[in-house]
């Protein structure tokens, strides 16, 4: 064979993963690098997902498998790239690994956690809950390693997570580091950043405390989410069973984002089966302008509406107030096929909100251009590096991994080169 | 719902495109306008199903359509949509079709609406002054102190003229309106929506009540993203109703020593023009002259500020604000300048006062000043159809 170099993966999500595994597979030689403490990206923090509705763990397990089996690939939490220079068959690449302050001694007791006296926001749960500086993201996270905040910890001066620790796995004093290596090609998978919603004014979105989005819906359902699987409503706990479904909360709209974003329509289905599932007198309502079903999820549609409890309404939901005793919120749309404004009363209203690419805020830093919606221009990319799944455009699940599949060709080809 | 037959017309469509709604077929009917318009009544809101309406051409269900005129353009549907649809903009242009629809003759109707008429509308006004002026046999810069009735147009000439401009517009008026209000009761017959055909209370009430609403501007001020526009016209209003005071004064003042040899009592010039500075009626027309002064420079910034938001206005719009604002700048100027006694431009900003002034008035029911009377219609009628807003 001839020789070949390294191969660089930025993101280890979904996409990031099986762009790694299946490059790694081929014989190269692979680096992932991943920004978070943990891998598996946008997917871990889904209850489930599509096409077959199964917990994030039932697709990440097996990758993380291949990851650990394989003898060529060499992955990084905590890390992000910060220089790429070079061309085709030989980039040079700036890697910035932020501190853990936890080794791999850890056995993940959790005995840390309980020690440490400093309280952040959960960013793992979009801000439903609090952590500890010392934490774990969920329980199956990969790696099965503690990780402290840098920027919450109280340094060596607190210490008190190093002393609970019995295994030595505590190093408050870990400096970030900086290493260069050298590869063939270039997969960009850093995947998306759901849209703020607190940009949606008139919805509430921020303001208003019952009012979520759907990646928060996704961790209230979710086994490991802040209330164990429970779908109870952050601002009393109590359990929502009459929930409203706002789709385009962002999406297809000039004044924030001008595209669809593809799975919202489905994932608001989604979700109103968990509610269903979980209380057999909920009702959810979903609002929409178009219902958009690509391809065979149609099929999940006609599925959904066959439930009597589920109503689904055509007109977009353009204001939210909130009752001030009950909490409750009024909905407030038009009605069109009935022709009518009016507003409905709920306990929880679930902002359909859109996909924003993770480099609208954060660019690859090497010769990359975008579009003005802050996607790569995957046109103008040169040979050599490849953008993968939602960095392109929004897309679920199931199109990232096809796509990462035939990207991992790709990068072959630049690294044999 | 019984079977419809409609008929796009195509024409319709460009013509709410070349009067300033270009954006009409951005619109993919999300709702979002009609959910955030704090006017539009909860049964079949607007502005959606007049966007709806306005990309496939139905001129019958927006030319008559009270709704049209229900809508104060406020923008908050504007600043909202997810499309840049510009909802408010859109039905801007169909009341301008409107307007245009009832035009008699329907000729002047086309002629105010188009730039390339603009020069001969002019010129009217123009020709009928200068040749007012020459019959008179006076100079067009009269020599000595500056007086504009006795040296330049005398008031036989003003009245006469502005009188059958006065009584032109006033027909035109009549035969827009009624034939508008024509079509909304004849759709009362059609149509299938049960808020068309409510009759309640008597007529004189609803008038009165509509007047009373728009002395306040209480609909006016629902208005979010334009809030300021409220306030604004306000000023334009009462400007227009302290001239419009000042100016029956001032004939008063004329006829009542002509006619009734009414002499002057204490501080109240019967007489001629000029008239002293501290007399009441000097008082209010100089007070109104500054509110309207006011009222229209703001009305030109805040359209200019909410371009972005609201976008920012047609040729049919920019042609009424510069006749209001020509009208009070030239007639403030010619004050000024007749106290400063600089008599060679004092003459000429006068004339074109004149000029201004009959344009406004004479082309009123062809122009966006029309809105007062087809807008205060519709809110009769809302009224009279019990189609109100909560």
């Amino acid at each position: 064979m001839a020789e070949h170099k390294k191969v660089l993966v930025i993101g280890g999500g979904f996409s990031g993963l099986t762009a790694a595994v299946e490059t790694a597979e081929a014989g190269f030689e692979v680096i992932i690098v991943e920004k978070t403490p943990y891998f598996g990206g946008r997917v871990t923090q889904l209850n489930k997902y599509f096409p077959k509705l199964c917990p994030p763990n039932c697709g990440l397990e097996m990758n993380f498998k291949r990851v650990k089996n394989s003898g060529d690939i060499t992955f990084y939490t905590l890390a992000e790239v910060e220089k790429i220079s070079g061309q085709e068959g030989n980039y040079d690449v700036t890697i910035k690994l932020s501190p853990r302050f936890v080794n791999d001694k850890c056995v993940g007791c959790n005995a840390c956690a309980e020690a440490c006296p400093v309280e952040m926001s959960n960013d793992f749960n979009f801000g439903l809950n609090k952590t500890k500086a010392a934490y774990i993201t969920h329980n199956q996270a990969f790696p099965f390693l503690y990780a402290i905040d840098g920027k919450n910890c109280k340094g060596s001066s607190c210490g008190k997570c190093a002393e609970a620790c019995k295994y030595d796995a505590i190093e408050l004093d870990m400096k970030p580091q900086t290493i260069n290596v050298n590869v063939g090609s270039i997969v960009m998978a850093t995947g998306w950043d759901i849209y703020d919603i607190s940009k949606l004014d008139n919805l509430g979105g921020g303001k208003l405390a019952n009012v979520i989005s759907n990646m928060q819906m996704e961790r209230l359902a979710s086994p490991n989410g802040p209330t164990g699987g429970k779908i109870l409503r952050p601002s009393d706990n109590k359990p929502a069973k009459n929930i409203a479904f706002v789709q385009c909360a962002g999406s297809r709209d000039e004044n924030h984002l001008p595209y669809c974003s593809y799975i919202c329509c489905m994932a608001s289905m989604k979700q109103a089966t968990y509610l269903r599932d979980q209380y057999k007198d909920s009702k959810a309502s979903i609002f929409y302008i178009d219902l958009r079903t690509p391809g065979r999820y149609e099929q999940f549609y006609w599925k959904v509406k066959e439930d009597p409890n589920v109503s689904f309404t055509k007109g977009k939901v353009a204001g939210i107030t909130e009752d001030p005793e009950t909490r409750d919120l009024i909905v407030e749309v038009e009605d069109i096929m009935a022709g009518k404004k009016i507003k409905v009363k709920f306990d929880m209203v679930v902002l359909a909100a859109g996909m924003v690419p993770s480099t609208k805020t954060a660019k690859i830093p090497g010769d990359v251009s975008y579009t003005p919606d802050g996607f790569v221009a995957a046109a103008s990319l040169k040979k050599g590096m490849y953008a993968v799944g939602t960095l392109k455009s929004p897309v679920d699940v199931a199109r990232s991994v096809q796509d990462a599949t035939g990207v991992a060709i790709k990068s072959i080809q630049s690294a044999r080169r | 719902m019984a079977e419809q037959i409609i008929k796009p017309d195509v024409n319709f469509i460009n013509d709410i495109i070349a009067a300033g709604g270009e954006s009409v077929k951005k619109c993919f009917q999300c709702a979002t306008c009609s959910v955030v318009c704090n006017v539009t009544p909860e049964d079949n809101p607007f502005p959606r199903k007049e966007m709806l309406a306005a990309q496939w051409g139905l001129k019958d269900r927006l030319i008559s359509n009270p709704d049209v005129w229900l809508c104060h353009q406020c923008s908050d549907c504007t600043a909202y949509c997810p499309r840049g649809a510009k909802p408010g903009e859109v039905l801007g242009a169909v009341r301008k079709l409107s307007i245009e629809h009832y035009a008699t003759p329907s000729f002047l109707g086309k002629a105010v609406a188009s730039p390339k008429a603009l020069i001969g509308l002019i010129l009217v006004p123009v020709i009928i002054f200068i040749a007012a002026i020459m019959v008179q046999g006076n100079s067009f810069f009269p020599e000595g102190e500056i007086v504009y009735a006795e040296k330049f147009m005398k008031v036989p000439y003003i009245d006469v003229i502005f009188s059958a401009a006065a009584i032109f517009a006033l027909f035109g008026f009549f035969m827009g309106v009624t034939k508008y209000w024509k079509d909304l009761t004849k759709n009362i017959e059609k149509s299938s929506n049960p808020w068309q055909k409510k009759v309640k209370g008597p007529m004189i009430a609803m008038i009165l009540e509509t007047v009373f609403e728009f002395m306040t501007h209480k609909r006016f001020d629902k208005c979010d993203v334009t809030n300021d526009r409220s306030k604004t016209h306000l000023f334009v209003f009462f400007g227009f109703v302290g001239l419009a005071i000042t100016t029956t004064w001032a004939i008063a003042y004329l006829y009542g020593h002509e006619f009734f040899h009414i002499q002057k009592t204490f501080w109240l010039n019967f007489g001629e023009s000029p008239y002293p500075l501290y007399d009441p009626m000097k008082i209010l027309g100089n007070f109104s002259a500054v509110l309207l002064l006011a009222g229209i420079l703001q009305v030109i910034t805040n359209r200019r500020k909410n371009a972005e938001k609201a976008g920012s206005g047609s040729y049919y719009d920019w042609l009424f604000i510069s006749v209001i604002t020509s009208i009070v700048v030239t007639g403030i100027l010619s004050e000024v300048l007749r106290l400063a006694h600089v008599r060679m431009v004092a003459y000429p900003v006068y004339f074109i006062h004149l000029v201004s002034v009959f344009f406004l008035f004479a082309y009123a029911p062809y122009s966006k000043m029309a809105h007062m009377a087809y807008r205060t219609t519709a809110l009769v009628f809302a009224k009279y159809t019990g189609r109100e807003v909560k």
